[in-house]
């Protein structure tokens, strides 16, 4: 999935022209409060023969929840768990003053358009919506897609069963790739002395046989 | 002889062989001429072969039918002429208010159901009067520890991706298109919307602060109180009258504007950055007039499709023009790392504006050529248009229309006396200065030439280029209907406008005069049998450097 994702962001065509903000096509309505997309309690996933248990995940979100250092926003849990085919009852809980979202994304197209399921809840606000996962064991993203809430810290991970592998970059889970911008000022003396220091004790090691 | 008096000899003789005759003195190169004879004549080499540019498309398709006039919510929404337009939904629910429209309209529009509430009429003149807008603050191409490449994509012209703050309408669902791009959504850009209130109405603006740093909101020019109903700091200075709305948190804001005219909205926090990073748009304050149902947000600024009265009393057309300078090198800073600490330091302290330069020069959120997708004034022999400019750029802008002379009516939202009106053709706007400016499309010598693709820019050279290459920056034109084609794209005369439509004409890679002539112009292939000389030479001289300095080591050693 990784690879599949890095692929579609680097093959985009750059004349891509669809006008994409049509929501009408997805299952959705949207209140005050917020919104909950693709919503589904009862059709199975075809590779599902029954519901095989049903959870119930409560996930608060917001500054609250940023408990680790570099981190804006966080979710309560980042990681949620659950038997394949399994109907997952989701409630968000925003503790924020500002909109906050519970994105799953890689979900099966014929139940669930666009792959998602979508949770949006506004300042102060809660949406509870419920999904039926397929039977397949994988880890599916979970997001805030508001600009840079992922970025932020709001990233976790659905793992259906026995899961497909760890994402990265999930808080409290797995490191993310960005590390240079923590060195000291010093860095470069360091690295000059550490060379300088090598070669001189190498040279006295050597030419003292 | 020894062996290292064969190598000084060697190393001699191929110095000289191998020393360019193009190095010679002048003068020896005469005698030489002289005694020798010419040298023989040898080409120059041959021109580079053009490039196979792959131009994007100059006007993307119209799939969802968004440039017709139309009628929505019973608002008469006109017709967008450039080829890309502004979701009319969203015009609509602007007009209306997001909680005024059908579930079908607002799920169109890609907005809340709070991003702009409309209530009650309170002078009964027909139009409702308590305004509640929601601003929430976005960055565009901003970094990630996650993902390759800038995030939210919005490009500014072929493949310039600068890193942007902006206020944005509150929209439902991604900020992306779609999972599988990176690309921001259509309502997702620069500039922050350009804002129309009336005269007289109670607005209230609530700053959401979706993003990681504090922000404000400072209503510039607009008439509002130091403090709001409830006492609360309402200037957006967080040095002398509030704290600043920190990530996650929420303040509204509140005016009733006695007087109108054309102002300005920027964040005021760390203002020398925060402003130049995008947090500003045009601020409209409408005469109040009965029935005067407003866009209370203008996404992208542009045309305005659904104008107020005074404007339709007035005036043909109304176009929201916003100006913006970027410097590459503050906005790059939020591309680097993605820890808000470091993103702070970053760019509060090893920034130093005071040693800036200005690299991108924008229009309502594009430079050419995608300017011209968007920001053409299309008008008709005979019509009057109005235009609202800001300069929101740390530089200042000596806007010139080619082929007619504006008058500015007003100028920071202040109407001028008719004795002080007189036609122009640059007007210079210095920073956060607006100016409201009247084109007469009559073919009178002063106010205007007659049809034609008129274009209309910023002066200053700097301004007409991206990063120091043109065409670039702000220019747009004004374009007369028989100019325009079926698809809104101008029927331009000329050259060839490929290369600008590719991301290599603004690395530096196209040479600018190809097309006209090629091989004339294009650019000149490598000398590789002078490299191989000036290679020998050098050879030689590590030779001879070598042999000297061993030479050095033995004198002092007997």
């Amino acid at each position: 999935m990784r690879g599949a994702i890095i692929a579609l962001i680097f093959l985009m065509p750059p004349a891509a022209a669809a006008q994409s903000e049509e929501h009408s096509k997805h299952n959705m309505a949207i209140t005050p409060a917020g919104v909950v997309m693709n919503e589904n309690t009862d059709v199975l996933p075809r590779d599902c023969e029954a519901i095989s248990r049903d959870h119930e995940i409560t996930i608060r979100v917001g500054r609250k929840y940023a408990n680790e250092p570099g981190m804006t926003y966080g979710m309560s849990q980042h990681e949620v768990r659950v038997e394949p085919c399994s109907r997952v009852s989701v409630t968000l809980i925003n503790e924020d003053d500002v909109r906050h979202q519970w994105m799953v994304h890689g979900l099966p197209n014929y139940l669930y358009p666009a792959a998602m399921f979508h949770l949006e809840a506004s300042g102060g606000q809660t949406r509870t919506g419920t999904f039926i996962v397929p039977a397949q064991h994988r880890n599916y993203l979970i997001h805030c897609d508001i600009a840079q809430h992922m970025e932020k810290g709001m990233r976790g991970q659905l793992v259906v069963g026995k899961g497909s592998g760890d994402l990265w970059g999930v808080a409290h889970i797995s490191s993310n790739f960005l590390r240079a911008g923590y060195l000291p000022e010093s860095r470069s003396s360091i690295v000059v002395f550490a060379t300088l220091l090598a070669f001189a004790l190498t040279y006295l090691f050597v030419s003292r046989r | 002889m020894e062996r290292r008096h064969w190598l000084i000899v060697i190393a001699i003789v191929l110095a000289l062989v191998s020393y360019p005759p193009q190095w010679y003195p002048l003068t020896v190169r005469l005698k030489l001429t002289q005694w020798f004879g010419a040298e023989s004549f040898r080409a120059l080499p041959e021109s580079v072969a053009p490039a196979d540019l792959q131009p994007e498309t100059f006007c993307p398709p119209d799939l969802s039918g968004w440039r017709e006039a139309q009628t929505i919510e019973d608002v008469d929404i006109r017709r967008s002429p450039t080829c890309v337009a502004d979701n009319p939904f969203a015009v609509a629910a602007f007009v209306r208010g997001t909680n005024n429209v059908s579930q079908e309209t607002l799920l169109r529009s890609g907005l809340t159901a709070d991003a702009v509430v409309k209530g009650r009429d309170l002078d009964g003149d027909g139009d409702p009067d308590e305004i509640h807008i929601r601003l929430e603050v976005a960055e565009l191409n901003g970094g990630s520890a996650i993902t390759q490449g800038p995030v939210t994509r919005y490009e500014i012209a072929p493949g310039i991706r600068p890193g942007l703050w902006v206020f944005a309408p509150k929209l439902v669902g991604m900020a992306v298109e779609n999972f599988s791009s990176n690309k921001a959504r259509d309502s997702l850009r620069l500039p922050s919307p350009a804002i129309r209130v009336e005269q007289g109405d109670r607005i209230r603006i609530t700053l959401e602060n979706t993003h990681y740093m504090p922000h404000t909101l400072h209503l510039h020019g607009a008439d509002h109180g130091f403090v709001n109903a409830d006492g609360q700091g309402n200037e957006g200075v967080p040095f002398t009258s509030e704290s600043p709305v920190l990530p996650g948190t929420a303040r509204t804001y509140e005016l009733t504007p006695r007087s109108s005219g054309t102002m300005f909205y920027h964040c005021h926090v760390q203002p020398h950055v925060h402003v130049m990073m995008g947090l500003q748009g045009l601020f409209v304050i409408e005469e109040n007039r009965p029935n005067n149902w407003l866009q209370t947000m203008n996404v992208g600024a542009g045309h305005v499709r659904a104008p107020s009265v005074a404007l339709r009393d007035n005036y043909d057309q109304e176009y929201d023009l916003h100006y913006l300078d970027l410097d590459k090198e503050l906005s790059e800073r939020i591309q680097i790392n993605n820890d808000p600490r470091l993103i702070t330091r970053s760019m509060h302290r090893e920034y130093d504006v005071t040693d800036s330069t200005s690299d991108y020069f924008i229009l309502n959120g594009r430079s050419f050529p995608y300017t011209f997708r968007e920001s053409l004034l299309v008008a008709d022999a005979g019509q009057r248009i109005k235009l609202r400019v800001v300069n929101g750029g740390a530089k200042g802008i000596a806007l010139h229309t080619h082929g007619h002379k504006f008058t500015v009516t007003h100028r920071d939202g202040v109407e001028l006396p008719p004795a002080a009106r007189a036609p122009q053709d640059v007007v210079w706007l210095a920073t956060a200065q607006r100016a409201d400016l009247e084109l007469e499309f009559t073919n009178d010598g002063v106010h205007a030439y007659g049809p034609g693709i008129w274009p209309y820019h910023d002066h200053q050279n700097r301004g007409i280029t991206t990063d120091g290459i043109g065409p670039g920056g702000n220019i747009s034109a004004i374009v007369y209907s028989e100019y325009l084609g079926q698809n809104g794209w101008p029927k331009t005369r000329g050259v060839s406008w490929d290369a600008y439509f590719t991301e290599a004409y603004y690395r530096r890679e196209v040479p600018v005069w190809e097309s006209y002539a090629p091989g004339l112009f294009s650019d000149a292939g490598t000398d590789w049998r002078l490299m191989l000389r000036i290679a020998c030479l050098a050879i030689a001289a590590g030779m001879l450097i070598a042999l000297g300095a061993s030479g050095f080591r033995r004198r002092r050693r007997s």
